[in-house]
């Protein structure tokens, strides 16, 4: 049964932002020289989000006269922030401002909360109010409001580059041109849940297999969490990096999210392959931000 | 022909009695397991445990143990190594199969992080010019006393233990398949910690370039570098693998150089090897063709 949007979902989610908005960024950005190259300097930066909640993220700014395209990643399903994504050339810090956020229990975002992996996708979901991913969607917006404030940055070619909370954050906060997004968490969770004993999404099953009585209750709350009812909010240009045909999450499966996206979309379904669909999406973001040819890693050259 | 690339790093003369010691030591700890149901992460089919035990330096370590719930006589295990950023998983896939199977959380990972905690970036360097204190030292030995623990248990056959990883899984499993003679076959893919040096030559991509960041800040640093990696590159411990052993890599590898694949490759000691080398593939080094092989190659040495 495919999830629908609980009627609250405008109310809960203005309720979220103007909760944010109580709260000063107040950044503290540190120079990190141990990240730094000759093309790029990097730090870290300390800000506070909803709750009030004090967040990590590593901010590099290219070598030279800016401003400079954008790069923001929001926070992955994983306890470990990157500077940059794993198997990312380093290189692509001399062309772009690359900021990475830690959301509220991942490592270095984790006083006082740390989550586990697995338990986080279930972390307080009966309760909309005080499910865990209220706060990390507005950690996600808050890193993007940062992000703008940035002198080096050029405020018409912003990506933000993620999982479901990438588009989560376009839909939210204007400010990203350009969205790249590989859902994998809020498109119909529960059923999609039931279709895999994989994880994460195999944490929605043993939670529901533990505490049956409970479905109604977290229904509800993914209800506003469910990706399709993002997407009308969304006007930036998007990348949707859909799975495998036939696997969980295609295209055929991700067509709720991309019929209703309100930006250009592309839909790109995997070929099984990290060289094939990396190649795809670095030189997509090479073409949108009108640069001849992509940075790659030295083994997809 | 990057099928003959030969990594630089040379086994040190005292390897084995290095490693000697540090098993020795090891082996005067013990492991004080506790094996904790998990109610929440189990199911009709399958159940699962959180496993703690002690480790070097006083370190409690935390894995993953999951069991078929149907099962008759012992049961084949498998170790299941975690990659170096990622969080471990519970490994239900491979009880599913009719396996015992454990996954490790080595020092550093979360629930195995009070007393250890370099964080990432910063393990692959921590201590780097010092082979005795090096991250990687007590890390190792937190991974194979998987082994230990399985021996433990009266539900598993003791002759029939494989260990298997992608990434840091592949360097682990193949550091495990070289120290512990218990291991009866073994799958590494995309093998990290292997030909280091090579491979800050090799890519400019986390998690090797942690090691170009600190000898761009540190130079003079190199040598100490080089010496301390020799001792735990898994192309030192390769000729010690005994044990049936299939490799898989991706050519277009961005993570870990498939030349340093190749050369771990031709490294290993056993004679019952094969590799697989996926070309246009990168990190995932064809893993969607790759685990049906994987799963039948586990079948026929532990199940069969």
């Amino acid at each position: 049964m495919t999830q629908t949007a609980v009627p609250e979902f405008s109310r809960y989610w203005q309720h979220a932002l103007d909760e944010l908005a109580l709260y000063p960024a107040k950044p503290e950005v540190t120079l990190l020289p141990m990240r730094c190259a000759d093309y790029a300097t990097m730090y870290s930066v300390r800000l506070t989000g909803s709750g009030p909640y004090r967040l990590y993220a590593y901010l590099s700014i290219p070598q030279g006269a800016g401003p400079f395209p954008a790069i923001y990643f929001p926070p992955k399903y994983q306890s470990v922030l990157e500077p940059i994504p794993q198997g990312a050339a380093n290189f692509l810090r001399s062309r772009f401002v690359t900021f990475a956020l830690a959301g509220r229990g991942q490592r270095l975002s984790d006083q006082p909360f740390a989550a586990g992996f697995p338990c986080m996708l279930t972390e307080r979901i009966d309760d909309p109010q005080s499910y865990i991913f209220r706060g990390i969607a507005a950690d996600c917006v808050r890193g993007l409001e940062y992000l703008l404030t940035r002198s080096e940055v050029d405020a018409e070619r912003v990506v933000a580059i993620g999982n479901d909370m990438a588009l989560i954050t376009a839909a939210l906060r204007d400010g990203a041109t350009h969205v790249v997004c590989q859902p994998g968490l809020f498109v119909d969770t529960i059923a999609s849940a039931a279709r895999t004993g994989d994880y994460p999404l195999e944490e929605i099953n043993d939670y529901l297999n533990l505490y049956p009585d409970r479905k109604d209750a977290v229904r509800h709350t993914l209800g506003c969490f469910q990706l399709s009812n993002f997407a009308p909010r969304v006007r930036t240009t998007t990348l949707l990096m859909a799975g495998a045909p036939g696997s969980l999450l295609d295209a055929a499966a991700l067509s709720s999210v991309s019929s209703e996206i309100q930006g250009e979309v592309t839909v790109r379904e995997s070929e099984r392959s990290s060289y094939k669909d990396g190649i795809y999406q670095e030189q997509w973001l090479a073409r949108e931000f009108g640069f001849d040819e992509a940075i790659l890693p030295e083994h997809w050259q | 022909m990057i099928s003959d690339y030969r990594c630089s790093v040379r086994t040190p003369d005292d390897f084995d009695d290095f490693w000697g010691a540090v098993l020795d030591e090891a082996a005067r700890i013990p492991l004080n397991a506790e094996t904790t149901p998990l109610p929440l992460r189990a199911s009709d089919e399958l159940e699962t445990f959180e496993v703690t035990y002690d480790s070097l330096d006083g370190v409690r370590v935390a894995a993953w143990y999951c069991l078929p719930r149907q099962r008759q006589g012992r049961l084949p295990a498998v170790v299941f190594m975690p990659g170096y950023q990622s969080d471990p998983a519970i490994p239900k896939d491979w009880a599913r199969r009719g396996y015992a199977a454990i996954t490790a959380a080595p020092r550093g990972k979360l629930r195995s992080n009070a007393q250890f905690n370099p964080g990432y970036p910063n393990l692959l360097t921590h201590n780097i010019i010092d082979r005795n204190t090096y991250s990687y030292r007590g890390f190792y030995i937190d991974a194979w006393r998987t082994i230990d623990y399985l021996l433990t248990r009266p539900e598993v056959d003791p002759e029939r233990i494989g260990v298997a990883g992608s990434s840091q899984g592949g360097g682990l499993t193949i550091t495990t398949a070289a120290m512990r003679p218990e291991v009866k076959v073994a799958s590494a893919g995309a093998p990290y910690l292997c030909g280091f040096m090579d491979a800050i030559a090799l890519t400019a991509t986390y998690p090797y370039q942690e090691i170009n960041d600190y000898l761009r800040m540190r130079p003079h640093s190199r040598a100490d570098v080089e010496q301390t990696l020799a001792y735990f590159d898994g192309i030192s411990f390769a000729d010690r693998i005994r044990c049936p052993i299939i490799i898989n890599i991706g050519l277009q590898d961005n993570v870990c150089p498939p030349e340093t694949g190749y050369a771990l490759y031709n490294a290993i000691g056993s004679e019952n090897k094969r590799l697989y080398a996926y070309d246009m593939h990168g990190h995932e080094a064809g893993r969607y063709r790759h685990t049906a092989v994987i799963t039948d190659f586990f079948r026929r040495y532990l199940q069969d």
